[in-house]
């Protein structure tokens, strides 16, 4: 049986827009193991960014309990969490975010930068995996020269390049076409075999299959699983 | 990372051109003059520090109390030096008569060049530590000799060799050069001592020990203390030697060492109290320059906030991958750093450029000390200072954005630093508003003096020197032949220029004085005519007149001896001077400006005079004349013909009188630039605050558009809040404005009242300036398609 990786007990976030408060997430009770591939899905608005990024703990939580690898996050304070996250979370957005202003070998460094990793390591890291995804001729190219799923397939090597044990992806094919869209979930679903946890937003149907789990999230409450 | 970070802030200044141009040259402009002012200041304050005993000289000055009002006088008699050597000498290394700084006429070889000089006592030139290029240190031991300096030696001789050679002093005294120093520093009182003689030989040549006794204060003394003498001790023991020695002068004279430091910048005084001087000066331009680092600063926190938005996306990418804030911050500082870096060297290089034309104005001869660590060290403080006022804030404030928002891209509404913003925007406006006041401060109080009216005329009025008996002697003659030129009106002579009467006198008594009564009039002594030549005011009683040969015994007082004198009616009232000759006052006329016209009048006496205190000869060119240099150069044919070994020399009284204003032109030039620099600042910090409130309120523009707004309508909603800042800036900007003017104009007793206008004028051009800045970009935003700015949503 695998490890839970990270639990959420009636989790829940509001927030005060003027002067109603408005519920976001409504007591998620959510159990991650090791070695999943779950699908958030749901209509806009049903919360699905907003979970990912409380799990991902650039939000947080305003009510219930969050255990991440048995820590509890929801009582930790902002430099430990942000610890945490450096150290097990990657990150890949819809609208991928990469820096403009560098190179996409220097994007996929800088995590490794943040993490104090000496410059010999940096640079077999990024070359591995440069290879890997195939784009080593790319490597000194600015995100602006490249086509979305190339900027994609970047923001996936940034995210993976920490050795994270959970990546995020928010909508990770939501700028591309359908031939890139395939391309990426094949990676994700390579990635998870391979033992990596994720957690993916996604309207598609067809993107959520390649997951283990799919969860239905509705006005901020799980429906159904 | 380091490197990293320089990298990625090289990039983003590339891709960025236009906002850090912006942000650029606001630092440029403000740290150039910031480094400017500070040359200029350094130089002020290290007045005279170049010279090898910097710390141990002084000069003899003396507090003497007249009419309840203690003056300070450098003047001493010349028997004080020798009195102080024998009966105080352990306290000094040397004690120094000097004759005061001059310009001179030097022939040689039938040359005639004008040098600055003194004749002093031997000690000088070990005083001043001279080091001598050629010849001996100890050859003004020799009565016949002078030392000059290397630039003397050169406008002298040339290339030749001056040693042994004979020179003329204002074509009466020889002297052979026997020795040859360094220039002494520019940054120094002594700038101009190109030549040294013996003081023996003009006291010889002066017959002065026959003449002068402890009354005649004419000469300096200068001092070096024993290293084991305190100023303070030796000021107390020397204090009572001259009233002891001259137990006459009721003045209570009190001497005491005024230090070599204080000379250039403390040099007022009042009641005998040091109150400053050029320090003032020195204090008003720090200020303007902390002020101008200050707008630079506060451009640079508003454009690098105003700019956050668009680092915004970064910030939330690099924290989700782990970057802390401390290493945000640190990004953003060197980033900012790397800015202030380059902006401070190209300052450095616009100052350099800028330095020579910076020198005409100051009248100094700054330069930019490249080859002094302390420089770079003073430099290195700058670039922190700015960099710490500049960068932390905003370093600060964009690290702190939150991932989540940030990509998402919504400015974070609550945390806005608009308030911020807005409030630098005032504090740069209120300093501008504060120069600007200033500077119309200076600039009308300039007119109104200019504009005061003098009293006499002093057009077409030319005094030339007289260098000799020789003159003096034939000034009848030189008189008749001048005035058979039609060009000539009337020729005077007198003791001096009507612009400038230093002289004063005391030892008078009349009818009703108090006997404790300790006065000074300035004196002016001239031929028959020199009234009517300045065409005076007589308000009672009679001019001069050939035809009362007892008018060599009667004086011309102005408006303010009377009042001084306390006389109801002063005509035919006698005035007791020196005790045995009695004058009798024929007229009194009106008050002249015959001093500074800063200044108040002072009582005056006009003496009727012919020969030997005569020093001037003055011509009146005809006012029908179109033709002035023909004038002159009829005069100075008729000055060679009986004066062919001197120079001819004349100054237009007119000219001399300008010369008054010269000093407060200059304040007035200086912080006239500066106010300009400050305005260019601020107006950088206004396009960069309204470029960023255009962008924010694009859509809010469109939608107005799209519903009917003209685009007038919409101009004015914008430019409105930045008039409400200016505004509140002009609210806070005028009292501590009217407070700095009218604490600079106390120094003057003939000046201005501080008037509504200069406020209201003040506040025009800042608003309008303002409004000028703003409409750039709000034009553009209120004519832009508004298709285009909803698109974007």
């Amino acid at each position: 049986m695998a490890n839970t990786l990270l639990s959420l007990n009636v989790a829940t976030r509001t927030v005060n827009s003027g002067s109603n408060a408005v519920t976001l997430l409504d007591k998620i009770n959510l159990q991650v193991k090791e070695g999943e591939f779950i699908s958030l899905m749901g209509p806009s608005g049903s919360g699905k960014s907003t979970l990912l990024n409380c799990i991902g703990m650039l939000d947080s939580f305003t009510g219930g309990g969050y255990t991440f690898l048995g820590e509890p996050v929801h009582s930790m304070k902002e430099k430990n969490r942000s610890k945490l996250y450096k150290e097990y979370i990657g990150f890949v957005f819809q609208a991928y975010h990469l820096i403009d202003e560098l190179t996409v070998w220097e994007n996929i460094e800088t995590p490794l930068l943040y993490k104090n990793v000496k410059s010999s390591e940096r640079k077999a890291l990024v070359a591995d995996m440069l290879d890997r995804f195939n784009i080593v001729g790319k490597k000194n190219l600015f995100p602006i020269q490249l086509s979305g799923g190339q900027q994609q397939l970047v923001g996936i090597a940034r995210a993976l390049i920490g050795k994270p044990k959970l990546i995020l992806a928010d909508e990770p094919t939501g700028n591309l076409n359908s031939k890139q869209s395939t391309e990426i979930m094949e990676l994700f679903s390579q990635l998870n075999k391979e033992g990596v946890t994720i957690i993916q937003a996604t309207h598609s149907e067809h993107n959520a299959s390649y997951g283990s789990r799919i969860i239905n999230l509705l006005d901020g409450r799980i429906v159904s699983e | 990372m380091i490197r990293t970070h320089f990298k990625i802030g090289l990039r983003s200044i590339i891709k960025n051109k236009g906002f850090f141009a912006l942000n650029a040259s606001g630092l440029i402009i403000g740290l150039t003059s910031v480094i400017l002012i500070s040359l200029w200041v350094h130089s002020e304050l290290s007045y005279n520090e170049e010279l090898t005993n910097y710390n141990t000289i002084a000069s003899v000055i003396q507090n003497r109390a007249f009419a309840g009002e203690i003056n300070t006088n450098t003047g001493q008699a010349m028997q004080l030096a020798p009195e102080l050597r024998s009966q105080y000498g352990s306290h000094f290394k040397h004690v120094v008569t000097s004759s005061r700084s001059s310009g001179f006429e030097i022939t040689y070889n039938k040359n005639i060049v004008v040098v600055d000089g003194r004749f002093a006592e031997p000690g000088l030139a070990n005083l001043l530590d001279l080091k001598m290029i050629n010849g001996s240190i100890s050859a003004l031991d020799d009565i016949s000799s002078v030392l000059i300096s290397e630039s003397a030696s050169k406008s002298i001789f040339g290339d030749n060799n001056p040693i042994g050679e004979t020179l003329k002093l204002n074509s009466a005294l020889e002297m052979k050069v026997a020795g040859v120093y360094k220039d002494l520093p520019q940054n120094s009182n002594f700038k101009k001592l190109n030549f040294i003689a013996p003081w023996e030989r003009l006291k010889t040549s002066q017959k002065y020990d026959e003449r002068l006794g402890w009354g005649n204060r004419w000469f300096q003394v200068f001092v070096q203390l024993d290293d084991e003498s305190s100023l303070s001790n030796v000021s107390a023991i020397i204090k009572d030697v001259a009233k002891n020695n001259f137990p006459e002068d009721s003045a209570n004279a009190e001497l005491f060492l005024f230090p070599i430091s204080k000379w250039h910048l403390y040099s007022e005084f009042e009641n005998g109290i040091s109150v400053g001087g050029k320090i003032e000066y020195v204090t008003i331009f720090s200020i303007i320059g902390i002020f101008i680092l200050l707008l630079a600063c506060i451009n640079f926190i508003n454009l690098t906030t105003a700019n956050a938005l668009k680092r915004g996306k970064e910030v939330g990418v690099r924290k989700t991958l782990g970057s802390s804030r401390k290493q945000l911050v640190f990004q953003f500082f060197t980033e900012s750093f790397m800015l202030i870096l380059f902006s401070f060297c190209i300052a450095l290089v616009l100052a350099f450029l800028i330095l020579p034309l910076f020198n005409t104005i100051t009248l100094k001869e700054v330069s930019v000390p490249f080859n002094r660590w302390s420089f770079w060290i003073a430099s290195l403080v700058l670039i922190c200072i700015t960099a710490i006022l500049s960068s932390l804030y905003p370093s600060m404030y964009l690290s702190s954005f939150r991932p989540v928002k940030a990509l998402k891209g919504a400015s974070d509404k609550h945390r806005s630093p608009l308030i911020l913003r807005k409030a630098l925007i005032v504090t740069q406006f209120v300093i501008s508003s504060i120069l600007i006041i200033g500077t119309l401060t200076v600039v009308s109080q300039i007119n109104h003096v200019k504009d005061r009216p003098i009293g006499f005329n002093k057009d077409l009025l030319v005094s030339v020197p007289i260098n000799n008996d020789k003159v003096l002697q034939s000034f009848e003659s030189i008189k008749n032949e001048l005035l058979e030129s039609i060009h000539v009106e009337q020729v005077t002579a007198s003791d001096e220029k009507v612009t400038s009467i230093y002289t004063t006198n005391g030892g008078f008594d009349w009818k009703g004085k108090d006997p404790n009564f300790e006065e000074e009039f300035h004196t002016i002594r001239a031929t028959h005519g020199f009234g009517k030549m300045i065409e005076w005011e007589i308000l009672e009683g009679r001019d001069f007149s050939q035809e009362f040969a007892s008018d060599s015994l009667a004086f011309i007082v102005n408006e303010t001896a009377v009042k001084y004198m306390n006389l109801e009616n002063p005509i035919g009232e006698f005035i007791n001077w020196g005790g045995n000759e009695n004058y009798k006052i024929i007229g009194v006329v009106k008050d002249m400006v015959t001093l500074s016209p800063f200044d108040p009048i002072v009582p005056t006496l006009y003496v009727l005079h012919q020969g030997d205190y005569l020093n001037y000869i003055n011509i009146k060119i005809a006012s029908n004349t179109d033709n002035v240099k023909a004038a002159i150069s009829k005069i100075e044919n008729v000055f060679q013909k009986y004066n062919p070994e001197n120079l001819f020399t004349y100054t237009f009284l007119d000219d001399e009188y300008q010369e008054n204003f010269n000093s407060e032109k200059r304040t007035a030039k200086l912080i006239g630039i500066f106010s300009i620099v400050a305005i260019i600042i601020s107006c950088l910090g206004v396009l960069g605050l309204s470029i960023y409130m255009t962008i924010q309120r694009k859509k809010e523009i469109g939608i107005r558009k799209v519903l009917g707004a003209s685009i007038h309508s919409i101009w004015q909603l914008l430019s409105k809040q930045f008039m409400i800042l200016v505004i509140i800036s002009l609210l806070i900007a005028i009292p501590i404005g009217y407070y700095f003017s009218s604490q600079w104009l106390m120094e003057f007793s003939y000046r201005i009242n501080v008037n509504f206008w200069i406020f209201a004028l003040a506040g025009c051009i800042t608003i309008g300036i303002t409004l000028i800045t703003v409409s750039f970009q709000t034009i553009k935003a209120a004519i832009a398609n508004p298709a285009d700015s909803l698109k974007t949503e």
